[in-house]
């Protein structure tokens, strides 16, 4: 059981709640949660895969307008396969939607990600995978109103950090997403919360072994792996408390890591107590 | 003020430039500075071999720079079409990756290996970034030496970034270099007249980056320009001044800096 602090409007006020969150999320499986993979493509008949991905579409241009059409072009590049890969070990039973807008061709990279995220959110998917970004800054006003478009239509946008100099396009904006930056832990569920930095979650980012196109398996480090993770955990979540907003989903995470500090804590002070106890005394 | 030569003085000049290959001089210590930047920065990586990939076209289309390792000759001129493979993903998303195959031999992007005959099994990618344009990518490709093959770290990716800046800014100078390079051969053959429309074609063709591009076909509209009269040149300066002062404007007054964010 996990306590949750919340935040709930009474009349033109608001106030401070707390609500419980059961441990029943940890054995669920995602069951009926749709989530979209906005990247490279998935190869839809990889054995780990398979029957996982309801629906592939791939941006193309039209008339000067990017559209979606239906791809049987798998994954150009390896990341989207990898990506729902990490996602249905977490959670099985999840519904995937592939938006393709890597390797589509013809497109600027920036405006196919811009419309990979429009149509995702206009399909209304509770789970959007976003490993993408851009430091370009005529994406940052469509970028920022698109998220909050996300945010009011109850769509979790779940976004790789880019830890490179410069702040990149949307991990930066930390009110309507969850932006998510690699560790070194090995355990998805495991995962931390830095309350106040820009970049807010952390979760296991390196040598993760994932599917990839073909049939086989790659080892694979990188933000961009970190964040199909917590989009794995997330689909638990929702399962279990389908009305959850973007809102109870960062505070579910946030007393969720908290509580994996404590863990950790108390998991260290035992054994440190137990190295003493069992020290020769002379 | 100068008389202007009439006994083909001007034409023997000319000649003389051609014959210094004034080309070369701007872009081959670039070129080689590159080189040696990967050599460096592999050898501290571990890597057995690195290549610089750059932009070839607006689609995201990359092709070879510089490579060094065994096969690197073989790579010159090979392309690898726009989000294709590692390194077209880590150039449209601009997320640096690693990958391992400690499982298995099948290839990446296996057109690049059928190509070379070269074996990957291991790449840290990272993006060139000049100013907010990512021009190219970096790669750093197997482990080096006999010992066991262990997958390039977080702290190896760390360091490939920061010298993934160092690379970007020869890559951006090397490719100026040779547009200026390129530019003075077209100067050159057109025997000295400027054949604006023809330059200017030559410009839009270019499968160059953008951001270059548009500072070239800047620069020969601004030539232009300028060669019009002297109204025309005061007039396109209170335009350019105005233009400065209010991007400068724009930029201080934006509620929120990105360098705070970073």
């Amino acid at each position: 059981m996990t306590a949750v602090s919340g935040i709930e409007e009474v009349g033109n006020a608001t106030r401070t709640t707390f609500f419980q969150l059961d441990d029943d999320w940890r054995q669920a499986t995602g069951k009926d949660v749709s989530i979209a993979v906005i990247d490279s493509g998935i190869d839809t008949s990889h054995p780990e895969l398979a029957g996982k991905v309801v629906d592939s579409v791939e941006a193309r241009v039209d008339h000067k307008k990017v559209v979606f059409v239906p791809s049987d072009s798998g994954d150009s590049a390896g990341h989207g396969t990898a990506c729902a890969g990490i996602i249905t070990r977490i959670a099985p039973d999840a519904k995937l939607y592939s938006i393709k807008v890597l390797g589509a061709g013809g497109i600027g990279d920036g405006l196919a990600f811009l419309a990979g995220l429009e149509w995702a959110i206009k399909q209304r998917y509770r789970v959007i995978n976003l490993s993408l970004g851009t430091t370009k800054p005529q994406f940052f006003a469509p970028l920022h109103d698109l998220l909050d478009r996300a945010y009011q239509a109850g769509c979790i946008v779940v976004a790789a950090a880019n830890n490179l100099p410069q702040p990149s396009f949307p991990s930066v904006f930390s009110s309507s997403l969850i932006s998510v930056i690699k560790s070194e832990e090995t355990d998805p569920l495991n995962f931390g919360f830095r309350y106040g930095e820009v970049i807010e979650l952390t979760a296991p980012g390196v040598n993760v072994r994932t599917a990839w196109p073909g049939g086989g398996f790659r080892n694979l480090t990188g933000n961009s792996f970190a964040c199909p993770h917590i989009v794995g955990v997330i689909a638990l979540l929702l399962e279990k408390h389908p009305d959850f907003t973007p809102f109870h989903v960062k505070s579910a995470l946030y007393s969720i890591a908290q509580e994996n500090l404590d863990n950790i804590r108390s998991e260290s002070a035992r054994s440190s107590s137990e190295g003493a106890a069992g020290r020769p005394t002379q | 003020m100068l008389e202007p030569y009439d006994d083909g003085t001007a034409e023997k000049i000319r000649h003389l430039i051609q014959t210094l290959d004034i080309a070369n001089v701007l872009t081959e210590p670039l070129a080689r500075s590159i080189d040696a930047l990967l050599r460096v920065t592999a050898a501290d990586i571990g890597s057995e071999a690195a290549s610089v990939l750059i932009r070839d076209g607006d689609a995201g289309d990359l092709r070879f720079l510089s490579a060094i390792g065994t096969v690197s000759e073989r790579l010159a001129g090979i392309r690898i079409p726009a989000g294709k493979g590692i390194a077209g993903f880590v150039m449209s998303s601009g997320q640096p990756i690693a990958v391992a195959n400690v499982e298995e031999q099948s290839a990446f992007y296996p057109e690049v290996d059928k190509a070379t005959g070269y074996s990957t099994e291991m790449i840290l990618a990272t993006p060139l970034r000049h100013s907010s344009e990512i021009i190219g990518v970096l790669e750093y490709i197997n482990r080096a030496g006999d010992g066991p093959k262990t997958p390039f770290t977080p702290d190896e990716m760390d360091r490939a970034g920061r010298f993934a800046e160092a690379i970007a800014s020869l890559v951006n100078a090397y490719e100026s270099a040779k547009l200026f390079r390129d530019l003075d051969s077209h100067f050159i053959d057109s025997r000295g007249d400027f054949a604006l429309e023809e330059i200017r074609q030559w410009v839009t063709e270019l499968r160059t980056g953008a951001e270059h591009r548009e500072m070239m076909e800047l620069a020969v509209m601004l030539r232009e320009l300028s060669g019009r009269g002297e109204s025309e040149r005061h007039l396109v300066r209170s335009v350019l001044e105005a233009l400065l002062r209010y991007t400068d404007n724009r930029n201080s007054s934006s509620f929120l800096s990105l360098d705070d964010l970073s």
